[in-house]
């Protein structure tokens, strides 16, 4: 029976071939889908690796197996199909204007080494003026900051740093931040050839204009711009053309509940779009990216092939993706509020910077005085406690107080994420864990990881 | 409990009807007579992926900050000793040999833009090289100025001398155009058509003329032919591990020679194309994380080196088996048409390349297309037809109606029973009574 319910991309239900439900998934369901995690973790790190429904994974395993069946009859009529079947949902689901933009690739890591091998090869070429500049933000994620270094400085171009305030409280500071660093990277003549924006930062993790600092870079002149959207897709909305990026790559493994592993890459129809090929070659180099992408020698494209299942999925639950959203969002500022409480600090950014994850301050008694600290407390959270959750080391910055709480300086933040597998005891759990550490007296320095 | 069978007992060896069950979910209904193209994998191992792959699911970031690394590089270990390799390092782990070239030839690229390497340099490869490697080589070596030799070889082939005279040539021909070979890139088993290439005596000539760097693509070595890398000499070698040694789609290593340490120069050295933060790292590490992706096909070597032991001489015993199956195969397909095999059998390795009857007809690539869907569709027969262009474009008018222009490439893998082979040799033949010419064939429709 159908419901004249919006379920947000309704327009989607036609292409799967279930009966629309007329009731919702159910609170027993969802813990089935996730009977696969591990129980007696307190899970609320889904920014890292993502999650994948029990669903979802049946339906990967029947193209694995399908493949294994009968590679041959696989390859030459079904693979193609089933790849242009997940390209064009996720061209619906983001508003791309031709299905022939959207590539699926393995990660957003492999986005970013796409369109990087495209600039490096502009400044090995000769397109490009060596010094000529490219825009990151400094907490950019390692990977991009690395292929960075990979294919742009070794070619001879340059790296402008844009500094992220953090904690922050209104998007303001990043656009004064983003200009200042734009004025730089223009300094001295120089063209600016590339930004990278992140629509939503890894490490502390924000969300930024993204779609008013695509603007500023057209004022700019900046000549191509790249958004890595890597947690973005199931997070947030995300509307590609009205964001206006040449480049924008989101993880589908993270937020949007597919298998291990599988991105899309958009690039919208231009001039430089033409140049961005996958490295790794194939017969079907110069056939267009999407295509390119979609055999790169054999392997398991299952994941990629499983995207519809992942559609069927979210359209199971009241309002779809955006439902999702939307309950994940209220979690998981309502949880950040109650360790921000129960622990005396703050939020690192407003809940409108925030989607489905949240910087919390930690106790600064935990006295996180480093990297190393960060992650030693990590550790010991998840070997005693049975928590899953990554930290920020937030160092002090020169001419800058910090925040405070009643006993000193906030130098770190958990992140937790909400998903919809999570549960208010996940996050007591840390509450409570990081109590008794400061109740106990425990400096990170002193906690046991084994 | 991970698949990992470096504590366990030694199984024993697998009766018929246990190989049958660890192929069970083969199509029953096809004479799958291609492993070639796109490998097998037991169930035995694909099981042990799957335990891998949940503990992924279950609880992934302690699987990645403890268990991906150390299962990894024991991976690793173990195709060092398998191909003779003295150090681990020397042992990168990747999707498949396309990676693995592309890796390599991104590296010659940068050498070409670093100024190592001048324009008009030349890289050497033979005709009958892979279409990805043909295309590698075009994206980054003739993009980044670089010449490119092929080196024509001969097919049907009667001798080894014959590939080696051509190479020489190639070579030479280089020299005369005042051209530095800077290098060599080298197939162990061709593709299509299949022949082994004597790889030995290939790498032998590079390093007497020069060649910088040889980079053998054995994307069919392991557990189809020998390999001892350092025997073979080459700088760098790849082979994929889901074609010939049971692993699941997909992994293949990459050798090199030079150890790619971290703390060495990073532009001398060779870097996955996907960057992620352990670039600089050396190669291995680099390959061991590029990005959130399931790596557990890297992690179950280990088990399909123990699937192996179950078989009388490991996988060197299963390779002669096979070798001497499909030799035994080719030259019954070949008597049944009257026609030839492609090569002698000792420059086979488990594929051999059998002569179709003339009068079927196969006038182009799209001809040889068509006619091996029609023998899937039809006859349930799952094998790849070579067109063999050169020869058909040379055809005297005298000879039209009776020159060899297609060739099957029938495979044999431990799955593979004579009843496949023998489903395939009554399916030309009736074609043959039919008087069926693939010109009687509709185009396919395209996927």
């Amino acid at each position: 029976m159908e419901t004249s319910e919006d379920h947000g991309n309704g327009e989607l239900n036609h292409l799967t071939k279930k009966p629309r439900l007329t009731r919702f998934i159910t609170e027993s369901a969802i813990a089935d889908e996730f009977a696969h995690h591990q129980p007696g973790v307190a899970r609320i790190n889904n920014g890292s690796f993502g999650s994948c429904p029990g669903s979802v994974l049946s339906s990967q395993r029947e193209w694995q197996l399908k493949f294994l069946r009968q590679p041959d009859d696989f390859y030459f009529n079904g693979l193609r199909k089933g790849i242009l079947r997940s390209r064009t949902l996720v061209k619906d689901l983001v508003g791309a204007a031709d299905v022939e933009e959207v590539s699926l690739i393995d990660n957003a890591t492999t986005g970013a080494a796409i369109v990087l091998q495209q600039i490096g090869r502009a400044f090995a070429e000769g397109r490009f003026d060596r010094n000529d500049a490219v825009l990151m933000f400094h907490c950019a994620f390692q990977a991009v900051k690395k292929s960075m270094e990979a294919y742009v400085r070794r070619a001879g171009g340059s790296v402008i740093e844009v500094r992220l305030p953090f904690p922050i409280l209104c998007d303001e500071e990043i656009i004064t931040e983003f200009r200042k660093g734009l004025e730089k990277a223009k300094s001295n003549g120089r063209k600016v050839r590339l930004a990278i924006i992140d629509h939503i930062t890894s490490m502390p993790s924000v969300v930024t204009p993204v779609k008013e600092l695509v603007r500023i870079c057209r004022e700019e002149g900046v000549d191509q711009v790249f958004v890595d959207a890597a947690h973005a897709i199931g997070s947030v909305e995300v509307n590609v053309q009205e964001i206006g990026a040449d480049f924008y790559v989101s993880n589908l493994h993270k937020w949007f509940f597919c298998p291990p592993s599988v991105a899309f890459l958009y690039c919208k129809k231009s001039g430089s779009s033409l140049d961005a090929h996958h490295p790794v070659v194939s017969h079907e180099y110069g056939n267009g990216l999407p295509t390119e992408s979609s055999w790169i020698g054999t392997r398991d494209y299952s994941s990629q092939l499983a995207v519809p299942t992942a559609f069927e999925f979210v359209n199971s639950f009241e309002g779809g993706i955006r439902g999702i959203m939307k309950r994940n969002h209220d979690e998981v500022v309502k949880m950040g509020e109650m360790l921000a409480e129960s622990w005396g600090t703050n939020l690192g950014a407003p809940p409108e910077m925030c989607a489905s994850m949240v910087m919390v301050g930690l106790p600064s008694r935990l006295y996180v005085t480093s990297d190393d600290d960060a992650l030693r407390l990590r550790s010991h959270l998840r070997a005693y406690y049975g928590v899953e959750v990554p930290i920020h080391y937030q160092g002090p910055r020169d001419g800058e107080d910090g925040v405070k709480d009643e006993y000193g300086i906030v130098t770190a933040y958990v992140r937790i994420s909400h998903q919809v597998y999570n549960t208010l005891d996940d996050y007591c759990k840390l509450r409570d864990a990081i109590n008794q550490i400061v109740d106990n007296k425990k400096t990170c320095k002193t906690l046991l990881i084994e | 409990m991970n698949g990992d069978a470096s504590h366990s007992k030694k199984k024993p060896k697998l009766s018929p009807p246990e190989i049958s069950a660890e192929f069970s979910h083969h199509d029953p209904a096809v004479a799958r007579i291609n492993n070639g193209s796109f490998g097998c994998c037991p169930r035995s191992v694909t099981a042990a992926q799957r335990d891998w792959q949940h503990q992924f699911l279950r609880q992934p970031d302690n699987f990645f900050l403890n268990l991906l690394q150390p299962a990894i590089s024991r991976s690793r270990s173990l195709v060092a000793s398998l191909v003779n390799a003295p150090h681990v390092d020397q042992i990168s782990l990747v999707d498949n040999a396309t990676t693995a070239a592309a890796i390599f030839l991104q590296h010659c690229a940068w050498s070409f833009a670093e100024g190592r390497f001048n324009p008009g340099d030349a890289a050497v490869m033979l005709h009958y090289a892979y279409g990805a490697v043909k295309k590698s080589v075009e994206a980054y070596i003739t993009r980044a100025g670089g010449h490119v030799i092929e080196v024509d070889l001969p097919f049907p082939v009667k001798s080894e001398d014959e590939i080696i005279t051509e190479f020489r040539k190639a070579l030479a021909k280089g020299k005369s155009e005042g051209r530095k070979v800077r290098i060599a890139v080298i197939d162990h088993v061709t593709s299509m058509p299949a022949v082994v290439i004597p790889v030995k005596e290939l790498v032998k000539i590079c390093r007497e003329e020069g060649v910088e760097q040889v980079f053998v693509d054995a994307a069919h070595g392991i557990g189809c032919v020998d390999v001892d890398v350092q025997e073979i000499g080459a700088d760098f070698y790849t082979s994929n591990l889901h074609k010939w040694f049971f692993c699941p789609p997909s992994v293949a290593f990459l050798y090199c020679r030079n150890q790619s340490n971290a703390g060495g120069d990073t532009q001398l050295q060779l870097h996955h194309p996907v960057v992620s933060h352990e670039y600089g790292n050396g190669l291995p590490v680099e390959s061991g994380w590029i990005g959130t992706r399931d790596y557990s096909a890297q992690l179950v070597v280990p088990s399909a080196a123990e699937f192996v032991e179950r078989f009388p001489g490991g996988i060197d015993g299963i390779k002669t088996a096979n070798h001497s199956a499909v030799v035994e195969m080719g030259e019954m397909l070949a008597k049944a048409w009257g026609t030839n095999l492609g090569s002698p059998p000792e420059m086979c390795g488990s594929m051999i390349m059998v002569g179709l009857p003339a009068c079927l007809g196969i006038g182009s690539e799209s001809d040889s297309l068509k006619l091996r869907t029609h023998l899937r569709d039809c006859f349930a027969v799952e094998v790849p037809i070579y067109f063999n262009k050169r020869r058909h474009d040379r055809r005297g008018e005298e000879e039209a109606g009776g020159v060899i222009t297609g060739y099957v490439r029938i495979s044999y893998q431990v799955y593979n029973k004579v009843e496949d082979y023998e489903r395939l040799r009554d399916a030309v033949d009736k074609l043959v009574n039919d008087g069926f010419t693939c010109a009687s064939l509709v185009e396919p429709e395209s996927d």
